[in-house]
């Protein structure tokens, strides 16, 4: 374990800006406890300051994880988000997409968001931007990448794609041996 | 008939082709140039843009027409349909492009040569050859010193034996005064590198040697673990990483997040005052533009 370099602070921040902006900064500064991000094994942690503290005390080799993982660096550099970041996307979340009940056993099975199982939708979405996915009892479902922008997506036709499929919560089950 | 009226006439729709200059316009007509240092009327290029207009017409007129009275005073040649003046040579000295070559580091030999006032005897390139009866060069093509000049018969030296092959070893010879002479060239190439580094030859040499040394002792399979150790043998070090401590004061590691986030948010160039200059460039033209315009 140990805090990310500039440069890979950097390449993690270019990725979570995609999803919550400038909201960043309710994640490193808040009011109720200090928190950090920590490396262990090629994967970021969210963890409270007093629980680093703590997990110190274990070796590198038998700490499995610790505090919230919000995704990992892959073996070129880039930065991966996990679905286990959800809570904190969809709180701070800049651009939303609510899909409809029929849409959402498709959207957890691992596919794309298509058109018509769309209810709503944040205006001024741009292209390819993170969005983060609820259903319309606002419960957030993942996370993905806008296709088209709010603009464009009323010209889509029904079967059209409109959100790319990232992550959901489906891979709780799907990936349960390697996501921690 | 009178006819100097129509003549007078005809004369006055010219401009005259005497110009009147308070200093002489100097020319250079190989490059068909005339340069004038007469002092330029500033209130008439301040006037109207059509007074200046005229007035700068007017100038370059003159200064044509100067050149072309010039011109007409050169020797000229009568060719079937035209005549050529022949133009004198280029007297402006014009800017070489390119900056002046550096003077080349002195050889081994030419400082030696210095100090001891040897001078460079310049040898004929052509020697005459006695036994073809004719000259060849000193040395290259077709030149006396090839192997294929070689004598049918080789005289044994004094107490050699008597079964060695003498033109080997004549070959063998050459091949050796050569090959010095490329070790000669290249230590004087290393030397002249080092001391244009500032460093001592035999230091950079020795640096050089350790570097090698270094690398082919972490070339064997077993990256040099194994390898006997020699004497003297420069003690590697490598790079380590550096990682800020994991427990660490948590305000500055808050501010240094809010930094990188400052500069993600805002674009490295903003961030950090980098400015594209393309962009600006095109920015400023634009705003001259606009102004034109109104």
């Amino acid at each position: 374990m140990r805090p990310l370099t500039d440069d890979e602070t950097k390449v993690f921040f270019e990725k979570l800006t995609k999803y919550i902006g400038r909201n960043i900064v309710h994640l490193i500064d808040r009011p109720d406890e200090p928190y950090c991000f920590r490396l262990q094994k090629d994967r970021v942690y969210y963890v409270s300051e007093s629980i680093m503290r703590k997990t110190t005390a274990i070796g590198r080799q038998n700490l499995i994880s610790l505090g919230v993982c919000f995704g990992k660096f892959t073996k070129t550099g880039k930065f991966r988000m996990h679905i286990t970041a959800l809570p904190s996307l969809a709180q701070y979340a800049k651009y939303k997409v609510w899909v409809k009940p029929n849409g959402e056993m498709p959207f957890l099975y691992g596919n794309h968001v298509v058109k018509a199982h769309i209810g709503r939708v944040t205006e001024d979405m741009p292209e390819y931007q993170g969005v983060v996915i609820f259903n319309m009892a606002d419960v957030p479902l993942g996370f993905g990448v806008s296709a088209r922008s709010t603009v464009d997506m009323r010209k889509v036709d029904p079967t059209g794609i409109a959100v790319f499929h990232q992550s959901d919560n489906g891979e709780y089950l799907r990936e349960e041996d390697a996501l921690f | 008939m009178d006819v100097t009226g129509i003549l007078d006439e005809h004369k006055n729709r010219f401009k005259s082709i005497q110009v009147e200059r308070l200093v002489p316009v100097e020319f250079d007509l190989g490059l068909l140039a005339c340069f004038d240092v007469n002092m330029i009327d500033e209130a008439q290029l301040r006037a109207s843009q059509k007074a200046r207009d005229t007035y700068l017409q007017e100038l370059s007129r003159e200064g044509a027409q100067l050149m072309i009275n010039e011109l007409f005073s050169l020797p000229t040649t009568v060719d079937e349909d035209s005549v050529y003046a022949t133009l004198p040579a280029i007297r402006t000295v014009l800017p070489r492009e390119k900056p002046a070559p550096k003077e080349k580091p002195m050889t081994r030999w030419e400082k030696f040569a210095k100090i001891k006032n040897i001078q460079n005897k310049k040898k004929s390139r052509m020697v005459y050859d006695e036994d073809q009866g004719e000259w060849r060069p000193r040395f290259g093509f077709k030149g006396v010193n090839n192997d294929d000049q070689k004598p049918w018969l080789i005289e044994v030296p004094g107490n050699a034996d008597p079964y060695d092959d003498q033109y080997k070893a004549r070959r063998e010879e050459k091949k050796e005064r050569i090959d010095k002479n490329k070790r000669r060239a290249q230590r004087n190439f290393e030397e002249n590198l080092a001391v244009e580094k500032g460093m001592k030859p035999r230091d950079m040499r020795k640096r050089e040697l350790q570097s090698a040394l270094v690398l082919s002792k972490g070339s064997t399979a077993s990256m040099g673990k194994f390898d006997d150790k020699l004497a003297g043998e420069p003690k590697v070090k490598g790079l380590k990483r550096k990682f800020d401590p994991l427990v660490k004061n948590s305000d500055k590691e808050k501010s240094n997040n809010m930094e990188i986030l400052n500069r993600v948010s805002k674009g490295e160039a903003k961030a950090t005052g980098v400015v594209n200059v393309r962009k600006a460039q095109r920015a400023i033209n634009n705003a001259k533009r606009s102004k034109k315009q109104e």
